[in-house]
């Protein structure tokens, strides 16, 4: 039985996290610590479990604990799980910079813990059926790559530069990058990006629109705008479009949904049916802490894509790309 | 009566015959065509006298309206012809391939008299022009972000073969996205910078898929795709701009009102299925008669020559990007 804590309920994906530690019969969620404690207590009552006042005292019953603090804090709680020699599932992005990403994975590795990145759309059931396709060299040799992951405003600690680091930008390009370094192996050798702040009225880039180039000179583009308005039929989307010598494959990570109309609701929305990605995040990061095997999404994985975003912001303030590597 | 001459009698220039031949008040006179097949063809289905040089049709007096469609690297040399001859002029997108010819075009027919237009026919397509007055009426709010998509369907063969010339078309680009170009300076006003992408160099394959990143004067960001396949598909295009308030968006191919699936024949696999979307008047249909009647009534077309330049020139500084590998500032 695997031990986990969750520091932090910051993110809204730590619910979504809980909910599948409580359903994983190998796993069992220990405790949740929260700088917040009302919200943490809270949290703790809906699953379960215990809350924690001392992070310390969760982490000394644990085997693993699960990150979802405000992006800037991964950091600080990476270092600290480290210290305590408990492997780390962190929320994206890594970071909020180069340099704390790196210090974070420097420090996994000196303690020997091991550190995995949340990006659960690769565990996305289209999306790994398309990685498989690929790897069966459904359309020849790759030439082009478009990705969406465009969603509503979030609101909340995610339009606070200091907390989140960076607005849509950062938020929503990490895991088309992510997906698209897994799906290739390869790695984006330059960034060109237009951003600003367009839709709402919010202190923090809403809107953009990358322009990357991959290794062997094929071109990627990635919107990340939080151009889905109030009214749209579900939060966002995450889609991929990739061209090559022998085919096309587009995949809408979210198509498996019901088409609803409810009076009450006045819009029409969708409600996915599709298997759940973030269960088998955990899952799959539950299964690496009991088998003792290397996590499927590194630190460093973490790092590249979110060097994409930060990238994305340096391009847009010179108006002329930017080369990583 | 406006007399008109087509050059070019490949698919557009086949295509504006058709369409000025059903307009009142207009007479098809002439055909110009360097391949002699071309110009039976022309004689045979139209009755109409034919030309080998574009020239010479320019010259004939009693052509009113010169219609070019010819391959893009020869609209330059054509459009000086009927410019100094003070014709009416009717050219194919895009309008010519290199800036030069963008300044030597827009020099000369600052004394031209008479009217000038350009087929961007993007802008007679009912659902593009929905969709902008959508935009202009507020519905989304102030708009932010823009996405086109142009292809789907075969890597396009012409006369010897022109699309697959970079030098004489251009590429996806400057052939098809442009398209969106043109529309999205409709809706959102001038460009203030390119950035742009292309598999060109990337495959011997017959195809490119290229895209284009726009920065508007009004803060829009555009993000335009053009594909030019290799393998047999259905042309689709697609259109959402979003804004503060809301979204307006179409899929061409979730828009066809009519779907017929053609049972193959016994023991056969492939059954095809053809969408079809109906207009009483075609976009080609209109924009032609926009034309005619921009001279009859004085006027100027909906497409004017200053759009065009604009449009060309946003798309050639994508070309630029391309071969730069930075943005361009205009």
């Amino acid at each position: 039985m695997v031990r986990i804590g969750i520091i932090s309920l910051a993110h809204m994906h730590a619910y979504s996290y809980a909910s599948a530690v409580n359903r994983l019969p190998n796993a069992r969620l220990v405790g949740i610590y929260d700088e917040n404690p009302e919200r943490g207590k809270k949290g703790a009552a809906q699953f379960e479990t215990q809350f924690f006042q001392d992070p310390e005292e969760l982490l000394e019953n644990v085997d693993a604990v699960i990150i979802c603090s405000e992006n800037s804090f991964h950091r600080k709680w990476t270092e600290l799980a480290a210290k305590h020699g408990k492997d780390i599932l962190c929320e994206k992005p890594i970071a909020t910079t180069v340099e704390d990403a790196q210090a974070m994975i420097k420090a996994c590795e000196e303690a020997q813990v091991r550190l995995q990145i949340a990006f659960p759309v690769r565990f996305s059931t289209p999306i790994m059926r398309v990685k498989a396709m690929l790897d069966e060299g459904a359309i020849g040799e790759l030439l082009a790559v478009r990705g969406t992951n465009r969603g509503q405003m979030p609101g909340g600690w995610f339009i606070d530069k200091e907390l989140a680091g960076g607005g849509a930008v950062l938020d929503h390009t990490v895991h088309v990058v992510d997906v698209v370094r897994w799906f290739t192996g390869k790695e984006v050798v330059s960034v060109y990006a237009e951003v600003d702040t367009l839709l709402h009225d919010v202190d923090i880039d809403d809107c953009g629109m990358l322009c990357l180039e991959l290794e062997g000179g094929i071109p990627f583009t990635q919107d990340p705008s939080w151009s889905r308005p109030k009214s749209f039929h579900t939060w966002g989307d995450v889609t991929l479009e990739l061209v090559g010598t022998k085919g096309t494959i587009y995949v809408d990570a979210m198509a498996q949904s019901l088409t609803a109309y409810h009076d009450g609701a006045g819009k029409m929305v969708t409600q996915p049916y599709t298997e759940d990605m973030d269960l088998a995040l955990i899952a799959d990061f539950v299964d690496m802490v009991e088998t003792g095997r290397s996590p499927s999404i590194t630190g460093f994985d973490g790092l590249q894509a979110m060097a994409v975003g930060l990238a994305a912001y340096e391009s847009a303030k010179r108006g002329q790309p930017v080369l990583l590597r | 009566m406006i007399r008109v001459g087509v050059i070019g009698y490949g698919t557009m220039g086949q295509l504006h015959s058709a369409n000025l031949k059903k307009l009142p008040g207009v007479e098809l006179a002439a055909v110009a065509d360097l391949d002699a097949e071309r110009r039976r063809q022309a004689e045979a289905a139209l009755g109409v006298k034919t030309y080998e040089q574009g020239e010479e049709l320019i010259s004939d007096p009693h052509i009113d309206l010169v219609a070019i469609a010819v391959p893009t690297d020869g609209h330059g040399a054509l459009l000086k012809r009927a410019v100094e001859l003070d014709k009416h002029v009717f050219c194919e997108k895009p309008l010519v391939r290199t800036k030069a010819e963008c300044r030597m075009v827009e020099k000369l027919a600052a004394k031209s008299t008479k009217k000038i237009g350009v087929g961007h026919v993007v802008r007679f397509s009912p659902e593009y022009a929905a969709a902008r007055e959508k935009v202009l009426a507020g519905s989304i709010g102030r708009p932010a972000v823009a996405r086109t998509f142009r292809g789907g369907s075969m890597f396009p063969l012409g006369w010897q073969d022109w699309y697959a010339d970079f030098d004489r078309s251009g590429g996806v680009i400057l052939d098809l996205a442009i398209h969106d170009i043109d529309y999205l300076r409709w809706c959102f006003g001038e460009v203030t910078r390119v950035y742009a992408k292309s598999t060109k160099g990337l495959t011997d394959e017959r195809m490119e898929h290229a895209f284009v990143i726009l920065r508007f004067e009004n803060g829009v960001i555009a993000h335009v795709e053009g594909n030019w396949a290799n393998y047999q598909g259905q042309f689709y295009t697609t259109l959402e701009m979003a804004g503060s308030k809301g979204i307006v968006s179409f899929d061409t191919r979730h828009t066809a009102p009519i779907l017929y699936t053609k049972a193959g024949a016994q023991g056969e696999q492939a059954n095809v299925t053809l969408p079809e979307s109906p207009a009483l008047v075609s976009p080609y249909e209109a924009e032609i008669a926009d034309m005619i009647a921009a001279i009859q009534e004085g006027r100027d077309p909906k497409v004017t020559l200053k759009d065009a330049l604009a449009t060309t020139r946003v798309a050639l500084a994508a070309l630029e990007s391309l071969e730069t590998g930075q943005a361009v500032n205009l």
